[in-house]
C-alpha cells in the first residue's frame, strides 16, 4: 500500500512549508556562519600573513644588521693581524740580527776569556768527566751520561732576548 | 790584555749559572705512557715544574706530575704523538709554568697554552706569575653585591649574576650555550662600566670558535677581550693548562689593574675530559664514570679563583659553560660544579623546541646571590618580588599545563587558563629575545609586569598593592 490518503496533500501542506523554512532558515544560518567563519579565517590568515611578513623583515633586518657587523669586525680583525703580523716580523728580524751578533762574539778579542768561562761553568753543572765540545756558532756544548747542556752562543743569546721581552716589546709597540 | 771584569763577555759567563741550569737537558727516556713521559737519571726538579720537551728539534711543553728518586713523570701537554725514545731531550725550566701578565693580553688571541695565534709577537709584561694561582685568604674576600647587567631579560630578572659571582651555564650539546655566553660577554655591565672579558675555549669546533670571535669582535677591536682557543683538534692535555692560564690572566688585571673581568670557560666537561685521560694514564683508581676522585678539588681549584678582594677596586667573575652528556645533571661534571658554583642557568632542549632563545629552563635555574645583588639600591625596588611572582606563576603554570594536556584547555578553570595564556606571554615577552639584542633592566622588568598582567589581580600575591598599583599595567586583566 504506498501513497497518501486523499487531501492529505492539502493537509500536510504546512508541515512542509514549515519544514521548507525551516530547513532554509538552517541554510541561511550555515551559509552565514560560514561566511563569517570564512571572513574570520581570511582575517586570522591575513594576520598571520602580515606578522609572518613583518617577522620575516624583521629577521631580514636583523640578519642584515648581524652580517654587516660580522663584516665590519672581520675587516677590523684583519687589520688588527696585520699590524700584529709587522710587530712580529720585527721581532724576528731582531732575534736574527741578536743571534748573527752573538755568533760574531768568535772573532772579538774577548771570545777565548768568554769561552774558558764556559768550559768553567759546564764542568761546574755536570761534573769534570763532562765531554766538552766548542760549538761551530760558538759557545760549547757538554755532555755527561744522559744530560747534555747547550751554552752555544746563539742559544745564550735567544734566552737572554726572551728574557728581556718586556724591554724589547718596546721596541715595536711604539 | 782587557780587564775581565769589564768586558761584556765576562760579565755575561758570571751571570750563566742562573741560566745554565736551565740549559741541562735530559735524555734518559724510560717511558711513554698516553700523556705521560717517564724520565730518568734526573735531580733536583720539583713538582709542578715546566719543561721544554725537545721532539727532533720541535718543541712541545709538560708539566711534572711525580717525583720518585731520579724519576719523574711528566704529563706532555701537545701529547706523545710521534715521540720515540732516542728523539727526545727535556729541558727543567726550575719552577712553575709562569706567564707575563698585564693589559698586554687584551685584544690577542692565543691558543690554550698563551701562545699567540693572530701571528703576533708573544705577549709580554712586566710581570710573570705562576698559572696556578695563590689561595686567596678567604678573610680577603669581599662578599658579591653589586649586580651584573647582562641585557638578557631571563638573567637579569629572574637569575642576576652579581659581581665576583661564579654562575655557571649548563646545557646540551647542539643548544646555543655558547651564543649565550658570547651574549652574556658581549653586553654584560656593571655599575655602567663595561666589563674585560677573558674567554677561554676548550675542545670547541673550529665553526665555534669562529662564531666566538666574530661576536666579540668588537670588544677585541676595543681591547677589552682575550681569547685563549683550545679547539677540538688541538691536543686535549693542553686543556688543563687552558682556564688557568686565563684566570691568571683575569686575575692580574682585575686586582692588580683594577678592572671588572669576566672569565667565560666553556666547555668544562672537554677540560674534565683532560682530567680523566691524564688520570686513567698515571692508574689512578677511578671514581665516578672513570674521572678522578680528586675532580671536585680541581674544579674548585679553578671556581673559587674568582671574586672580589677587600681594599682592591677589581673583580673577577667566572661564567663556566658546561655541557652535560645526554643532558644528565647528575653526571660528575655538573654535579660537583654544582656543589662549588653559586647557582646555575640551565638550558632546556625543550625550551628551545619552542623556538626561544635563550631556551633558558627558568624553574630550574638560580643565582643563590641574587638576593645580595638586586632589590632596591642595587637594581629595582620591585625587582626581587617581580622575580618571585614571575617564577611562582610560572610553577603554577607548568601544572596547568601539564592538565590541559589530560583533560583538554576546555575543561580547566577561568584561572588555569589565564596562567597557561600567562605562560605564552612571559615566553614570548620577556624570555625570547634576539642574540644581539640588549634590554634595559627597566624594559625588562617592564616585560615582566606585562606578562604578570594577563593573570587575574588576586593572583598576584607576592607583590605588594604599592607595586600593584605602581607598576601594573594599566587596562590589563589584573588591574
Amino acid at each position: 500500500m504506498t501513497g497518501l490518503p486523499t487531501g492529505a496533500d492539502a493537509t500536510l501542506a504546512p508541515v512542509r512549508d514549515s519544514l521548507r523554512a525551516a530547513a532554509l532558515a538552517t541554510v541561511a544560518e550555515i551559509g552565514h556562519d560560514a561566511r563569517e567563519r570564512g571572513q574570520a579565517l581570511l582575517a586570522a590568515a591575513g594576520r598571520e600573513a602580515d606578522g609572518i611578513r613583518a617577522a620575516a623583515a624583521a629577521a631580514g633586518e636583523d640578519a642584515a644588521r648581524s652580517e654587516a657587523t660580522m663584516r665590519s669586525a672581520r675587516v677590523r680583525r684583519q687589520a688588527h693581524e696585520t699590524v700584529l703580523t709587522q710587530r712580529n716580523a720585527l721581532r724576528l728580524e731582531l732575534q736574527e740580527k741578536v743571534r748573527v751578533s752573538a755568533t760574531a762574539l768568535r772573532t772579538d778579542p774577548r771570545y777565548p776569556d768568554l769561552l774558558a768561562g764556559l768550559i768553567e761553568r759546564a764542568h761546574a753543572l755536570l761534573g769534570p768527566d763532562a765531554t766538552v765540545t766548542e760549538n761551530e756558532d760558538g759557545g760549547v756544548t757538554a755532555e755527561a751520561g744522559s744530560r747534555r747542556l747547550d751554552l752555544s752562543l746563539p742559544t745564550l743569546a735567544a734566552d737572554t732576548l726572551a728574557q728581556m721581552s718586556p724591554e724589547v716589546a718596546d721596541l715595536w709597540r711604539r | 790584555m782587557t780587564d775581565r771584569t769589564t768586558t761584556p763577555g765576562a760579565a755575561d759567563s758570571e751571570n750563566l749559572p742562573r741560566k745554565a741550569e736551565g740549559r741541562i737537558s735530559h735524555g734518559d727516556v724510560r717511558e711513554l705512557r698516553g700523556p705521560l713521559l717517564v724520565m730518568g737519571d734526573v735531580a733536583g726538579v720539583g713538582w709542578d715544574e715546566f719543561a721544554s720537551v725537545d721532539v727532533a728539534g720541535r718543541e712541545r711543553h709538560g708539566l711534572v706530575l711525580e717525583v720518585d728518586h731520579d724519576l719523574v713523570t711528566l704529563q706532555v701537554l701537545e701529547g706523545t704523538d710521534g715521540m720515540a725514545p732516542g728523539n727526545i731531550r727535556v729541558r727543567f725550566a726550575g719552577q712553575p709554568l709562569r706567564i707575563p701578565v698585564g693589559p698586554g693580553w687584551l685584544g690577542r688571541v692565543c691558543n690554550g697554552r698563551g701562545e699567540p695565534l693572530d701571528g703576533g709577537p708573544p705577549v709580554t709584561g712586566d710581570t710573570t706569575l705562576p698559572v696556578s694561582g695563590w689561595p686567596l685568604n678567604p678573610v680577603h674576600r669581599e662578599p658579591p653585591q653589586e649586580p651584573v647587567l647582562t641585557g638578557i631579560s631571563v638573567i637579569d630578572a629572574l637569575t642576576t649574576l652579581v659581581r665576583g659571582q661564579k654562575l655557571p651555564i649548563f646545557s646540551v650539546p647542539g643548544l646555543p650555550h655558547l651564543a649565550l655566553a658570547t651574549q652574556i660577554a658581549a653586553q654584560a655591565t656593571s655599575g655602567g662600566t663595561a666589563f674585560r672579558v677573558v674567554f677561554a675555549a676548550m675542545g670547541l669546533t673550529h665553526a665555534d670558535i669562529a662564531y666566538v670571535r666574530d661576536r666579540l669582535e668588537e670588544r677585541s677591536a676595543a681591547g677589552e677581550l682575550v681569547l685563549l682557543l683550545n679547539a677540538a683538534d688541538d691536543p686535549v692535555i693542553e686543556r688543563i693548562l687552558t682556564p688557568r692560564i686565563a684566570l691568571t690572566v683575569a686575575e692580574h688585571l682585575a686586582y692588580t689593574e683594577g678592572h671588572d673581568v669576566l672569565v667565560i670557560m666553556s666547555d668544562m666537561t672537554s677540560y674534565a675530559e683532560a682530567v680523566r685521560e691524564v688520570s686513567a694514564a698515571r692508574r689512578e683508581i677511578p671514581a665516578r664514570r672513570g674521572y678522578p676522585g680528586y675532580l671536585y678539588s680541581d674544579l674548585a681549584s679553578l671556581y673559587e679563583r674568582c671574586g672580589r678582594v677587600r681594599g682592591q677596586n677589581g673583580s673577577v667573575t667566572i661564567v663556566p659553560v658546561l655541557t652535560m652528556p645526554a643532558g644528565d645533571i647528575t653526571h660528575p661534571v655538573p654535579d660537583l660544579t654544582g656543589y662549588i658554583t653559586e647557582g646555575q642557568i640551565v638550558l632546556s632542549a625543550e625550551v628551545a623546541a619552542r623556538g626561544i632563545y635563550p631556551p633558558v629552563d627558568a624553574l630550574s635555574s638560580l643565582s643563590r646571590l641574587m638576593r645580595s645583588g638586586a632589590g632596591a639600591g642595587r637594581t629595582r625596588e620591585d625587582h626581587l618580588d617581580v622575580a618571585a611572582q614571575v617564577l611562582a606563576a610560572l610553577a603554577r603554570a607548568r601544572q596547568a599545563a601539564e592538565l590541559a594536556e589530560l583533560v583538554g584547555a576546555g575543561a580547566l578553570s577561568e584561572t588555569d587558563r589565564s596562567y597557561i595564556a600567562y605562560r605564552g606571554q612571559v615566553e614570548s615577552g620577556l624570555l625570547n629575545q634576539g642574540h644581539d639584542e640588549l634590554r634595559s633592566l627597566d624594559d625588562t622588568l617592564g616585560r615582566a609586569w606585562s606578562a604578570l598582567a594577563t593573570l587575574p589581580r588576586q593572583e598576584l600575591t607576592m607583590l605588594s598593592t604599592e607595586f600593584l598599583d605602581r607598576y601594573l599595567p594599566e587596562g590589563s586583566e589584573a588591574s
